[in-house]
């Protein structure tokens, strides 16, 4: 089957390679492409068409075009034509029903015709109505193209690696070559890419080359990925050189899909790289220039050719017919060959779309028939072919004439008729009828069918191509795996420097943002619950975000952010913030220490450290305060230890005095706690009498271990949310909402309207002026039923509010939670209901804490 | 059915601009057409054009991700879209036009006890307002949709979900073809390629609209812009709290259909669909930052490339084909804004973020009823301009943000 050896050819014969097609085993060479050894063992269809599942064989032999799509080893839509062979490939055709040669779906082809118009989905399957899901079940059936094992889990590693080059060349052709080698002798940092694996062996002094690999786009700041298997290189360039030169367009006439209508590329293809004969007896077709090139290429490898066409001689009825989908004969003008090979030149468009993407401007060139590239970015250059350099004009038909079915695309089975038939519907416009007759859309992103198509638009609606222009270029250049743009599966998780104590401990972590946190460490949140207001707990609060804004202006930096006062806030005191946004919407909570009088130490909720550090910045940039921020979140850990046992059990490890009057509830003081420098807080989030520990992480597995041997219990998310809702605490982003304020979300106290400015000032006071249409309320439920958490306040069978946190509490004896109702039903005492499975359950309103009121636990 | 025979024009080709015409309508995307459309038909309007500035859907009704459904998080949103779902039912068949409106259930993915209470809230939300919502474990889910990873393996393992049984997604361009068909064929002139580039305006009212093809003395002017709506606001000097972001999207090659959901995740940012012709389509969160520009970026395709396969590990080796992006107008609370501005007889449709083509026939009905009428209809008006006067604001960030 194969030829003698060509100068140059791809395959080793030494080494045969086996693998399957379907049920058949074959043979082929190391260096063959899955495509070429198919093609070597007599196998001329290789797929079944998009919409009329006709035979289909290889057509450009570039990748280019589905035409050769199969599935490799479980892989759908593998071109095969460029897919190296492997031993032991298991290659089966696809979108087929039935065999590849006999397809029962290609009735749509032989008796569809006149029922499947293009766009005959939209004029049909309309009545009734009830049936559509059923028409659509069976569309869907004979849709798509390859079959995915759908159970299929994650089987390749895929990296991505940044790189720079002072000059990148896109395309390894003469042009790329000679530029590439230009721009070597210049300095290094010169890199090469190019599609084909002939160029993976070619030197070029000072040029570091990568092929076979794929550039896939150009982005901004010249950032251009690299498909190169299973690497994605991202390349920032200083000057990229687009050296892509061209696709051969094929030519549209009557039975130019059929197998063995080749462009003249893949017939060079399987003469040089292969050694295979393309056929035995061929005709050539060329509008442009390049006909007796072709034929001499083709009679060297033993073809037959009794005829060659210069379509520039003006011939106008032209058309292909076959047998079992290959062809046998091309009539020209009346005049009859057979063969079995039709190579066909349409010319040969500049790829051009690496250029577009990165901004270039694509227009027309009259004399060419094509359109080229101009007004390329800075820094941006094109060279050979790409630019039309050394295109010569084609002329031949828009569409010949003939009979039987004639494709403008032959991804998407679009006929000439097709596009006809969208004008006369009124998709007069490239950009309409490319939607309606889905032409460019397919596999080949309008590589081998958008200046086909253009021509005939023109044509049709005399005019010109330059007054229909192109559809937008879009990335990327060819199809590439998801896989690669995903790269390695590294989705960053937080963990506190605790984590490993608390999974020793058997802990439930859960998600809290973008931490990892203990949910509880045994079966029964409320055992926990009950251990903090009985004795002692300790807590992981390290993910706090914390801060530090130090500097002669710091308080004013903070005056100015948050609507209460902290230039007057005494060093070594605490205060309780809310940030509000420029609207005057609630964004963050937490508390501020002034630590010295140019020096203060913020913590924020758990997922809002970037967000306030950004903030913070942000209006810091703004203003121009002497101030600096920190985040360090990372760097300290935090413990709250709480209960009624803390003050003792705390004293025990320390030396500082920790008595009532000492340390003074809301006081922050340094203290070393069993050797570990701490900052205390004494503050009551949870209730009860309590000490909020920040100190370097390294020592957190050191001081908990430490606190536990002393007797405090571990408590997790869940028991802290229970006491905080006894409490009455709310937790920003849970209770609030982005619409909710400081006045409806039970905090009118908190703002100071007398400061000169604050963020969120102007909005506040606007709300002030009015009356709240809703506000956030305590309640107690009436049964012993925990409603879900957003199950909706009911008047008159219409929501009306929603609860936001609801809790069975042992301490207080009820089911308690917060909500938002109405401003007319928010009094204390007043009676609501709620929404439980599906029935009403009442509530009442309560308003403050529902335990230890005045807060003398935690105060004492 | 007949015309799969005998071809029709699907409307007259573009004709000269009239003098004057009742009711101007800038923008031909599905909302515009639409509010012809209800014009014409409610309305019996007999002098109403169309002045798109590029080709009828070029804009963000060709461009979004073609996901209808209703479970909004507010009672005003839930409501407005519930009817917009049902009026798409049975838009096909009204307009004789295959919208290829595929119900087959939308899936809002929890990730977080977090995620899983405001599903919780949505559904409570929906249920009240007649809408098929509720929330669903990890097991109801695989019976729904198995091909979805349910395992451990993700960082982020889902939790459950909200189960929407009558979202889903249609046919974009149908939408806007047969609407412009249909408002066609009652009298509507559609001028597509003509940009509109100044109001004049006297007493408070826009009397005339001046285009790249001549000027038109108008009754009233309806903006359905969408990503344009500021530029095409500052021209008739009503300044619109908007702001215009891109907002990308993916197609993979075509495979055998077997995703029949959709599956949205807000926690990965990421909306997983499955076309009728068997692509996947991918989208994900707006950009945060302002531009016009299209160009789209690398970072989306990677990030959402790398979420999507957190969900469906099975798309590792099928390729992405074509990535778009389209101009988003968002409104601080996320929802639209709908109907009177402080120019009499200028009338908008904004504010859609990523959430308008869902919006498309019902925006058509109530707006027209506005032009028509001069009242508001109570179902838009919490979408009035004048909330952001009045902060009685709609928040829907925690539904519409990358909630397809």
């Amino acid at each position: 089957m194969r030829l003698p050896a060509q100068p140059g050819e791809l395959i080793d014969r030494a080494e045969p390679l086996g693998f399957r097609l379907g049920e058949y085993r074959l043979e082929g060479f190391r260096g063959d492409t899955i495509g070429s050894a198919l093609f070597a063992n007599g196998r001329r269809v290789f797929s079944r068409s998009f919409k009329y599942h006709r035979p289909r064989g290889l057509l450009c032999c570039s990748g280019h075009c589905p035409n050769c799509m199969m599935t490799v080893d479980g892989v759908p839509n593998v071109r095969v034509c460029v897919e190296p062979l492997r031993e032991g490939a298991v290659v089966t055709p696809q979108n087929v029903l039935g065999r590849l040669d006999m397809d029962f779906l290609s009735v749509v082809d032989k008796f569809g015709g006149p029922f499947t118009p293009v766009g005959f989905y939209y004029r049909t399957m309309i009545r009734p109505r009830f049936m559509w899901p059923v028409y659509e079940k069976f569309l869907r059936g004979v849709a798509g193209l390859g079959r995915l094992d759908e159970h299929a889990g994650h089987s390749r590693r895929y990296d991505v690696e940044h790189r720079r080059a002072r000059v990148l060349v896109i395309g390894g052709g003469q042009a790329g070559r000679a530029a590439a080698l230009a721009a070597a002798t210049a300095g290094p940092g010169v890199v090469l890419v190019d599609e084909s694996v002939r160029l993976a062996d070619v030197e070029l002094p000072g040029v570091e080359v990568l092929a076979p690999a794929r550039a896939l786009g150009i982005w901004e700041g010249k950032l251009v990925p690299v498909d190169s298997g299973t690497v994605l290189y991202r390349y920032r360039a200083e000057r990229i050189i687009v050296a892509t030169g061209t696709v051969e367009q094929p030519l549209v006439f009557p039975g130019n899909d059929l197998a063995g209508v080749m462009l003249p590329e893949a017939a060079r293809r399987l003469i040089r790289d292969f050694s295979l004969r393309p056929g035995q007896r061929a005709i050539v077709l060329a509008a442009d220039e390049r006909a007796p090139e072709i034929a001499e290429t083709l009679r060297e490898a033993g073809v037959a050719v009794p005829r060659v066409v210069d379509l520039r001689e003006g011939a106008r009825q032209l058309e292909a017919h076959g047998r079992r989908g290959h062809v046998r004969r091309v009539v020209v003008d009346g005049e009859e060959t057979k063969c079995d090979l039709v190579v066909v030149s349409g010319g040969r468009q500049p790829a051009y779309s690496l250029l577009s993407q990165a901004g270039g401007r694509v227009e027309y060139d009259e004399s060419l028939k094509v359109f080229v590239p101009r007004d390329l970015p800075a820094g941006i250059e094109a060279v050979g072919s790409v630019t039309g350099e050394g295109i010569v004009r084609a002329e031949g038909a828009a569409a010949y004439e003939g009979s039987g079915k004639c494709f403008v695309c032959i991804c998407e089975d679009v006929t000439t008729k097709d596009v006809k038939r969208s004008i006369e519907e009124g998709f007069d416009s490239i950009e309409l009828s490319k939607r309606y007759t889905t032409v460019t859309m397919g596999p080949c992103q309008g590589k081998l069918c958008q200046l086909p198509s253009i021509h005939l638009y023109a044509h049709e609606l005399h005019t010109y191509e330059a007054t229909i222009g192109t559809t937008t270029a879009r990335p990327p250049w060819a199809p590439v795996e998801l896989g690669l743009l995903a790269g390695r599966h590294l989705e960053p998780t937080r963990r506190t420097s605790l984590h490993f104590r608390h999974e020793e401990l058997g802990a439930r972590m859960m998600w809290a943002g973008p931490w990892k946190r203990p949910y509880a460490y045994g079966e029964h949140p409320e055992d926990e619950v009950r251990t903090v207001h009985e004795s002692l707990g300790v807590i992981d609060v390290s993910t706090l975000g914390k801060l530090l804004v130090e500097g002669p202006e710091a308080a004013q930096l903070l005056e100015r952010l948050y609507p209460n006062r902290f230039a007057d806030l005494k060093a070594g005191r605490i205060r309780y913030g809310v940030l509000t946004s420029d609207g005057g919407r609630i964004m963050d909570d937490g508390t501020v220490a002034r630590l010295a009088d140019d020096l203060y130490y913020v913590t924020t909720t758990s997922t809002g450290a970037d967000a306030v550090t950004a903030w913070f910045e942000w209006w810091n940039a703004v203003w121009g305060y002497d101030a600096e921020i920190v985040n360090v979140t990372g760097a300290l850990a935090a413990l709250n230890l709480a209960g009624p046992r803390s003050r003792d059990a705390l004293q025990r490890l320390t030396e500082d005095e920790l008595s009532a009057d000492e340390f003074r509830y809301l006081d922050a003081k340094h203290i070393e706690v069993a050797g570990v420098p701490c900052l205390a807080l004494r503050i009551g989030f949870v209730g009860e009498l309590g000490y909020e520990l920040h100190f370097p992480s390294s020592a957190a597995e050191y001081l908990w271990d430490r606190l536990l041997a002393d007797g405090a219990r571990p408590f997790g998310l869940e028991p802290q949310r229970i006491l905080r809702l006894e409490k009455g605490h709310v937790i920003v982003g849970q209770d609030t909402d982005s619409e909710s304020n400081l006045l409806s979300a039970g905090m009118p106290w908190l703002p100071k309207m007398d400061k000169d400015d604050f963020v969120g000032k102007f909005a506040l006071e606007h709300f002030a002026e009015r009356d709240e249409r809703e506000l956030l309320v305590g309640f107690t439920m009436e049964d012993d039923v925990v409603p879900a958490e957003g199950a909706q306040i009911v008047v008159e069978g219409q929501p009306a509010g929603r609860v936001t946190s609801a809790r069975r509490s042992e301490q207080v004896g009820a089911v308690i939670g917060l909500g938002w109702l109405p401003r007319d039903r928010a009094d204390a005492g007043t009676r609501f209901e709620v929404r439980v499975d599906r029935r009403l359950v009442g509530a009442r309103v309560h308003h403050g804490a529902f335990f230890d009121s005045a807060g003398e636990r935690m105060r004492s | 059915m007949k015309e799969i025979f005998f071809p029709k024009r699907m409307w007259r080709s573009r004709g000269e601009l009239k003098r004057r015409y009742d009711v101007v309508i800038v923008g031909g995307g599905s909302h515009g057409l639409a509010t012809a459309y209800y014009l014409a038909k409610e309305h019996g309007a007999k002098s109403v054009c169309i002045l798109e500035k590029s080709y009828i859907g070029s804009g963000a009704s060709g461009r979004n991700t073609t996901i209808v459904r209703s479970n909004y998080r507010t009672p005003e949103g839930a409501a407005f879209y519930g009817e917009s779902v049902r009026l798409y039912e049975r838009l096909s068949k009204e307009l004789d036009f295959n919208l290829m409106f595929s119900q087959r259930g939308h899936l809002t993915l929890a990730h977080s006890d977090r995620a899983l209470v405001v599903m919780q809230e949505r559904a409570e939300v929906n249920k009240l307002l007649g809408i098929k919502s509720s929330v669903v474990g990890p097991r109801e889910i695989a019976a729904l949709c198995p091909e979805l990873d349910l395992s451990d393996r993700p960082t982020w393992p889902v939790l459950g979900a909200l189960f929407h049984p009558p979202g889903g997604i249609i046919r974009h361009d149908a939408v806007v073809w047969a609407f412009a068909r249909a408002a066609d064929r009652r009298g509507v002139d559609i001028h597509p390629y003509t940009e509109v580039t100044g109001f004049q305006q006297s007493n408070g009212r826009v009397t005339v609209v001046e285009t790249n093809r001549g000027r038109i003395e108008c009754g009233q002017v309806v903006s359905a812009t969408a990503g344009w709506s500021t530029l095409v606001g500052d021209l008739a000097g009503v300044r619109l709290p908007i702001t215009t972001h891109i907002l990308q999207a993916f197609v993979t090659e075509p495979l055998k259909p077997f995703l029949d959901v959709v599956i949205v995740s807000s926690q990965l940012h990421v909306y997983v669909s499955q076309t009728d012709r068997g692509e996947f389509l991918i989208g994900a969160e707006i950009e945060p930052y302002t531009t016009y520009k299209g160009t789209g970026t690398l970072s989306f395709l990677e990030t959402s490339a790398r979420h999507s396969l957190e969900l469906f590990p099975q798309l590792e080796r099928t390729k992405l084909l074509r990535t778009w992006t389209g101009l988003c107008d968002l409104s601080p609370d996320y929802s639209p804004i709908l109907g009177k501005t402080e120019v009499d007889n200028f009338h908008v449709s904004t504010g859609w973020g990523t959430y308008g083509f869902k919006a498309a026939p019902i925006v058509g009905v109530t707006l027209a009823e506005l032009v028509a009428t001069g009242k508001t209809p109570e179902l838009i008006a919490p979408f009035a301009l004048e909330r952001f006067h009045t902060d009685t604001l709609v928040s829907e960030l925690a539904a519409a943000a990358v909630s397809h």
